[in-house]
C-alpha cells in the first residue's frame, strides 16, 4: 500500500512516486488514524452528555421552566428552597432507603446463588442460563408483572400468603410496604445479575488455596469467609458500586409499579426529577435536584471506595 | 459413609435451593404467559384462576390499538441506535485500547463518570434541544438520546476486547506494508468479532428494553412498545389480558435472542462489568 506514513516502509515501495493528493490524504489519516477514529466518538459522546450535564448544572441555577419564557439567574435560590421543600427530607429517605436496601439484599442473595451455581451435576448448565432470563427482561416488564403479582384483588401474591392463612397486606397502598414492593420486584432482575457477576469471580479462586485452607482444618465456612471471599473482594467491589449506581437510576419500576405512592411514600429522586421537570416543568428546580442527586450518587460511591475492601 | 451420606445430603440440599429460586424467578413469566392467552374475565378475576380457556382476543386488542405500529417503532429504534453507536463506538474503542494519543486520559475518566452520572441528568437539556431542534418525537433525537447510555457503555466494552488482540499481529502487518486502516479491518475487527457481537447483543436489548428515554423524547408515531405498552394500565388498573400480550411480545424476542447466543451474552455480561 501506498498510503504508509513511515518512511522506510514508502521507501521500499515504488508506487509512492506517482502519489496523488488523495494518497496525501490518506498516509495523513493513517499516521493520525487513531485520533481520527477516536475523535468521532468522543465529540458524540461529548455532546450527548458532557454537554447536557454542563447545563443541568447551569440550570440550576435559574429559574428556567417551560411556562415563563423569561428566565435568569437566581443564584442558590433552588436549592436554599429544596433544603426548606417538606418533601426533600422523605425523597432522600426513600432514595436510600431504595438504593441502601436494593445493594445489600441483593448481593447477599447473589452471593448464595453464585454459590449454588458452582453445584456440579447434569443440568446445571441449562439452569444457569434460565437465570439469566430476568437480566434481559425490559424494566417496564419487571413493573407492570409486579404490579399485576401484587394486585389487591388479582394478584397472585395475596392469594399464595392467603392459602397459606397468612395477612394479605393492601401491597401498593401502604407507605410502609410500598418501596419493599419496589425492592422486591427489582430483586428479581438484581439478583441474577449479582450472581452471573460473582459466579465469574468465584470461577477464578484457585482451587489449591481453599484445598490447603481445608487441609489445615478450616470448615467449609471458614474456608468461604477468610479464603475464598477475601479471594474475590474485586469483583464484588465492583458488583456492588454497579448496583449502588443502577439503584440511583430505577425508575419505571416505580413509577409504573407504585407510582411513588401512596401520596411520596415510595418517590426517590429520579422519579421527583421526571415530575418537576417534565411534568410540572419546573426545569430550573429540577436541574438543582438533579445536582443534589449526583453529589449523593458521588458521595454513595465516595464512601462504599473508603469502606469496601478492593484488594485480595 | 457417614461421611458420603451427608455429602449426598449437601448436594441435595443445593439442587433444591436452586429449584426453588427457579420457581421464584419462574413465576412472573408464568403469569405473562398464562395471563396473555385469557379471557378478560378471567385474567382480572379474583381471586386468580389458574386454568382457563385460551383465547387470543388480547392480541386483537393490542393490535387494534396501534400496538403493532409500537413494536414496529421499537424495531426501527432498536436498530438505528444499535447500529449508530456500533460505528462510532467501535472504532473509538479501538483507539481507547490503542492508546498513546492526546486526550487518552480524559476519555478514559469520562467515561467512567458518564456511567455515574443517572440519565435523568442527561435528558433534562437534550428534551429543551429537541424542543428548539424541533426533534421532540423524532427517531433522530431518540438515536441521539439513547447514545448517553450505550455509546460509553460500548468504548469502554470494545477497548477491553481489543486489548486482547496482540499488539504483534498488528504490527507484523505494518511492517508488511499495511496502512491503519486496514489492519483495522482485517486483522483487529475479526479477532475481537466475538467480543463486539456480544457488546451488539448487549446494547440492542438495553435499547429495545429502553423506557425512560422514548417517555419523555418520544412521540406519537415514534412511541416504542415498551411505553406504549403503558396505555393498557386502565383508570381502574384491571386490563391485565392485553398487558400480558404486550409483555410477552417484548420478552420473547430478546429470549430467543438469549438462548441462541447464551454464550456470548454471559461473557458479555461479565467480562463488561469486571473489565469495566
Amino acid at each position: 500500500m501506498a498510503t504508509d506514513a513511515e518512511p522506510d516502509v514508502r521507501a521500499r515501495n515504488p508506487d509512492v512516486r506517482a502519489r496523488t493528493a488523495g494518497a496525501h490524504v490518506r498516509a495523513h489519516i493513517d499516521r493520525h488514524f487513531l485520533a481520527f477514529v477516536s475523535w468521532p466518538g468522543l465529540i458524540v459522546m461529548l455532546a450527548v452528555t458532557a454537554v447536557p450535564f454542563v447545563i443541568t448544572i447551569g440550570m440550576g441555577f435559574t429559574n428556567y421552566n417551560l411556562v415563563q419564557p423569561a428566565w435568569r439567574f437566581i443564584g442558590f435560590a433552588n436549592f436554599v428552597a429544596l433544603w426548606h421543600d417538606p418533601q426533600t427530607p422523605r425523597i432522600v429517605f426513600n432514595t436510600l432507603y431504595i438504593v441502601i436496601g436494593l445493594t445489600v439484599l441483593s448481593t447477599a442473595l447473589g452471593l448464595l446463588l453464585a454459590v449454588l451455581m458452582r453445584t456440579a451435576f447434569p443440568g446445571i448448565g441449562i439452569i444457569r442460563s434460565l437465570y439469566t432470563l430476568p437480566i434481559m427482561t425490559a424494566g417496564i416488564v419487571v413493573a407492570i408483572t409486579w404490579r399485576a403479582m401484587f394486585n389487591n384483588q388479582a394478584g397472585w401474591v395475596n392469594y399464595f400468603l392467603g392459602l397459606l392463612h397468612l395477612p394479605q397486606p393492601l401491597w401498593l397502598g401502604d407507605p410502609h410496604l410500598a418501596i419493599p414492593v419496589v425492592i422486591i420486584a427489582s430483586l428479581w432482575t438484581a439478583v441474577p445479575f449479582q450472581a452471573i457477576l460473582l459466579f465469574a469471580g468465584l470461577l477464578t479462586v484457585p482451587r489449591e488455596l481453599q484445598q490447603a485452607a481445608e487441609v489445615d482444618g478450616a470448615g467449609p465456612v471458614r474456608v468461604f469467609w477468610h479464603v475464598t471471599l477475601v479471594h474475590i473482594r474485586p469483583v464484588l467491589f465492583i458488583v456492588v458500586v454497579l448496583r449502588l449506581i443502577d439503584g440511583f437510576r430505577l425508575f419505571e419500576q416505580i413509577q409504573v409499579l407504585t407510582t411513588g405512592g401512596p401520596g411520596i411514600a415510595s418517590t426517590p429522586f429520579s422519579l421527583q426529577i421526571y415530575n418537576t421537570g417534565l411534568l410540572y416543568q419546573q426545569l430550573g428546580y429540577a436541574a438543582a435536584m438533579g445536582i443534589v442527586l449526583v453529589l449523593l450518587v458521588a458521595l454513595t460511591v465516595g464512601i462504599t471506595f473508603l469502606v469496601l475492601p478492593r484488594r485480595i | 459413609m457417614r461421611m458420603r451420606r451427608r455429602r449426598h445430603g449437601i448436594l441435595a440440599a443445593r439442587i433444591l435451593l436452586l429449584l426453588i429460586g427457579l420457581v421464584l424467578i419462574g413465576i412472573p413469566f408464568l403469569w405473562i404467559l398464562l395471563t396473555a392467552f385469557k379471557y378478560p374475565v378471567d385474567a382480572d378475576a379474583s381471586p386468580p384462576v389458574f386454568i382457563s380457556p385460551l383465547t387470543l382476543s388480547n392480541f386483537r386488542a393490542l393490535f387494534q390499538d396501534n400496538y403493532a405500529q409500537s413494536l414496529l417503532n421499537s424495531v426501527i429504534i432498536t436498530a438505528l441506535a444499535t447500529g449508530f453507536t456500533l460505528i462510532v463506538g467501535i472504532p473509538a474503542g479501538y483507539a481507547f485500547a490503542r492508546g498513546k494519543f492526546r486526550g487518552r486520559g480524559f476519555f478514559g475518566s469520562f467515561l467512567l463518570f458518564s456511567r455515574m452520572v443517572p440519565p435523568v441528568i442527561y435528558i433534562i437539556p437534550l428534551f429543551l434541544f429537541f424542543h428548539f431542534l424541533n426533534l421532540i418525537g423524532s427517531f433522530t433525537g431518540l438515536t441521539l438520546a439513547y447514545l448517553t447510555g450505550l455509546l460509553p457503555f460500548t468504548v469502554w466494552m470494545s477497548a477491553s476486547y481489543f486489548q486482547g488482540v496482540p499488539v504483534e499481529l498488528e504490527e507484523a502487518a505494518r511492517v508488511d506494508g499495511a496502512s491503519r486502516l486496514r489492519v483495522f479491518f482485517r486483522i483487529a475487527l475479526p479477532l475481537a468479532l466475538p467480543g463486539v457481537v456480544s457488546v451488539g447483543l448487549l446494547i440492542g436489548m438495553a435499547a429495545w428494553g429502553e423506557y425512560f428515554i422514548p417517555l419523555i423524547l418520544g412521540g406519537f408515531g415514534t412511541e416504542p412498545a415498551t411505553v406504549g405498552i403503558v396505555d393498557f394500565i386502565g383508570v381502574d388498573g384491571s386490563s391485565w389480558g392485553p398487558m400480558a400480550a404486550g409483555a410477552l411480545c417484548l420478552i420473547v424476542p430478546v429470549f430467543v435472542a438469549t438462548l441462541i447466543a447464551q454464550r456470548s451474552l454471559l461473557e458479555g455480561l461479565t467480562s463488561g462489568a469486571l473489565k469495566g
